[in-house]
């Protein structure tokens, strides 16, 4: 029985890739508008720096103008970007421990990973289009003679570099989790281990290119927005909060797809919803820690050029951002989770799924909204249709592409031992009495 | 040493593979033993269940050690840098838990694993010097290829005769007796 029944509907793509393509074109329709509004996140960190500026009002930015669009879209690419390389991550960790346990449940990582390229490139495709034409990288108008901040950063910042490293990242990404992904299914019709082997040995020289190619991205999409930053970790902080929200994702994705009738349930028992469920709790501290790592070695050096980042963070209503934050990015889930068996308790998890991601949602808009709205946190309408437009895109996108390929690696060596399944009578039902 | 120096100490029964012990603890958590081990050279999943095993309570000593801690560590920071003896320090706050934390975040660690341990070692009754057990020569297998179940003569459900009867028959086991000494 195929597990997928209903047919596919291509035309479905047709539409993503068009409105895609609008977007990609909207900036160019009101490339003047960009110029209206000049640096304003330099002008905002200059003021946090210099003084605690109380005049940061003139810096707000109208809610139909192209750098609110444009901020709203980063916010929601960043978070579609998490689920893609948590999922390479978690596919190239898979390889490299040689694990078991996860071979049951690798195809929905593994096709989560490969939607990096083509389309999480196209989908970068509308952000290089708002930086060019100055509605989200202030550095990009910027000349570097005038700010030494850049002066010093230019090799990496600057409008060429960001238009070819991104989408050479993202397609080198999103080969390499493609090329895995094309092995496994390989593999399906064999079953020769040799399979299993290249993906091992692409993994151990991956994972350095993964560190280095996510540090890069999210410094160039993300962190850069404010070219002044300084900070060393910021590339391992987007990936502790990528795969946090990635394993709370494959967790509920997983276990919906482990129910009767669906396609992974005779793979899927209480060790793979446990080990998700332990892993999910250990990247809620790694993150804390990687977060509070980078807040503290700021906070206590208190040199006001790195301190400016969070300055501006502490204004208006971004302080109680920040708070929920640390509580409930992290306390939250963290006092919840302690306990062993919540972790496969669904009536607790599913509410923490949703928890999670409109967490790691918030973290995004904590990283970039206060370069536009640096008087306190400023929701548009862009903001959910943006990040409910791009997920469920993200959502229908991985679907039809999980459905094209056996839902598990059929012939994987290490299957078996996902699988293996102790059936322990409950007491008095045994063959003793 | 004993007073009684033929009083049984209980039953050990020796099996040859996992899956039999398996299936033996089964059968000994259904016959209702409360005072009964395995001792098997690795560990087997499952296992847990199959003898009815409740989760440990080790996590909670692990949650008071770790809550211990935390708030030792601020305490500790509060009273020397803000209460006893004030002092600034590049110009920082006498008190946040900003700075306190990492030391907070030590002192969690450090007595939740005091907790984890000291709290194993007391629900276990540890430090214990001695076992019948380690006088059986055969015993010494369970650290290479043998898979043990002792059940001891302290269980309500013991019997001298019965038992070695279940274990023999219902178990398939070769049973050996175990006396205190």
């Amino acid at each position: 029985m195929n597990p997928f029944s209903r047919p596919t509907q291509s035309w479905r793509p047709v539409i993503a890739v068009m409105a895609i393509a609008g977007l990609a074109l909207l900036p160019a329709m009101g490339a003047d508008a960009g110029h209206a509004a000049h640096d304003t996140a330099h002008a905002a960190a200059a003021h946090a720096t210099a003084s605690h500026g109380s005049d940061h009002g003139h810096a707000a930015v109208s809610a139909f103008s192209l750098k609110q669009i444009a901020h709203s879209y980063l916010t929601a690419y960043m978070f579609c970007l998490s689920l893609c390389v948590g999922s390479l991550f978690l596919t190239l960790a898979h390889h490299l421990f040689d694990a078991g346990w996860s071979a049951s449940i690798r195809r929905v990582t593994e096709t989560l990973a490969s939607l990096l390229f083509p389309w999480m490139l196209i989908l970068a495709l509308p952000i290089i289009g708002f930086a060019w034409t100055g509605n989200l990288h202030a550095w990009f108008k910027i000349d570097p003679a005038t700010d030494h901040a850049l002066d010093v950063k230019k090799v990496l910042f600057n409008p060429a570099a960001f238009t070819v490293m991104v989408p050479v990242l993202l397609t080198l990404l999103g080969l390499m989790a493609r090329n895995i992904r094309a092995w496994s299914i390989a593999q399906d019709k064999d079953g020769a281990a040799h399979w299993t082997t290249k993906s091992r040995k692409l993994a151990a020289g991956g994972i350095f290119f993964f560190a280095i190619g996510t540090t890069l991205l999210c410094f160039l999409l993300m962190k850069s927005l404010q070219h002044q930053f300084f900070s060393t970790m910021y590339g391992v902080y987007y990936f502790a909060g990528s795969v946090w929200t990635t394993l709370i994702t494959l967790y509920l994705l997983t276990m919906w797809l482990a129910q009767p009738g669906r396609p992974l349930e005779k793979v899927y028992f209480k060790r793979q919803q446990q080990d998700l469920g332990v892993l999910f709790f250990a990247f809620t501290v790694f993150y804390a820690y990687i977060h509070f790592s980078q807040y503290f070695l700021i906070w206590n050096a208190a040199i006001p050029e790195e301190t400016f980042w969070y300055v501006l963070r502490e204004v208006g209503s971004w302080k109680w951002v920040g708070m929920t934050i640390l509580f409930g990015h992290f306390f939250v889930p963290f006092l919840l989770l302690l306990n062993q068996d919540i972790k496969r308790n669904l009536s607790v998890m599913i509410p923490v799924g949703a928890w999670a991601w409109l967490m790691h949602y918030i973290d995004m808009t904590y990283n970039i909204m206060p370069v536009i709205h640096p008087d306190g946190l400023h929701l548009t309408l862009w903001d959910p249709i943006f990040w409910i437009g791009l997920s469920v895109l993200l959502a229908r996108l991985f679907w039809s592409e999980y459905r094209k390929n056996p839902p598990y690696p059929q012939k994987d060596p290490r299957l078996q031992e996902a699988i293996v399944h102790h059936e322990v009578p409950a007491p008095g039902a045994s063959a003793a009495h | 040493m004993s007073s009684n120096p033929s009083k049984p100490h209980g039953l050990l029964a020796e099996f040859h593979t996992a899956a039999d012990i398996f299936e033996a603890a089964i059968r000994c958590r259904d016959a209702g033993f409360t005072k009964w081990d395995v001792h098997t050279p690795f560990p087997i999943h499952g296992m847990d269940e199959a003898m009815g095993l409740r989760k440990s309570p080790v996590g909670w000593f692990t949650f008071c050690g770790g809550f211990t801690g935390f708030f030792t560590g601020m305490t500790m920071i509060w009273y020397m840098n803000k209460f006893d003896y004030p002092l600034v320090v590049g110009g920082k706050p006498l008190f946040t838990p900003l700075f306190a934390f990492p030391v907070s975040y030590e002192m969690t660690i450090l007595l939740s694993a005091f907790g984890t341990l000291f709290g194993m070692f007391f629900l276990n009754r540890l430090p214990k010097f001695h076992n019948p057990l380690f006088k059986n020569e055969r015993f010494k297998k369970s650290t290479d290829d043998r898979f043990f179940i002792c059940i001891e003569s302290a269980d309500p459900k013991f019997g001298l005769e019965a038992t070695r009867a279940f274990l023999t028959e219902k178990c398939h086991a070769a049973v050996v007796e175990l006396v205190e000494d």
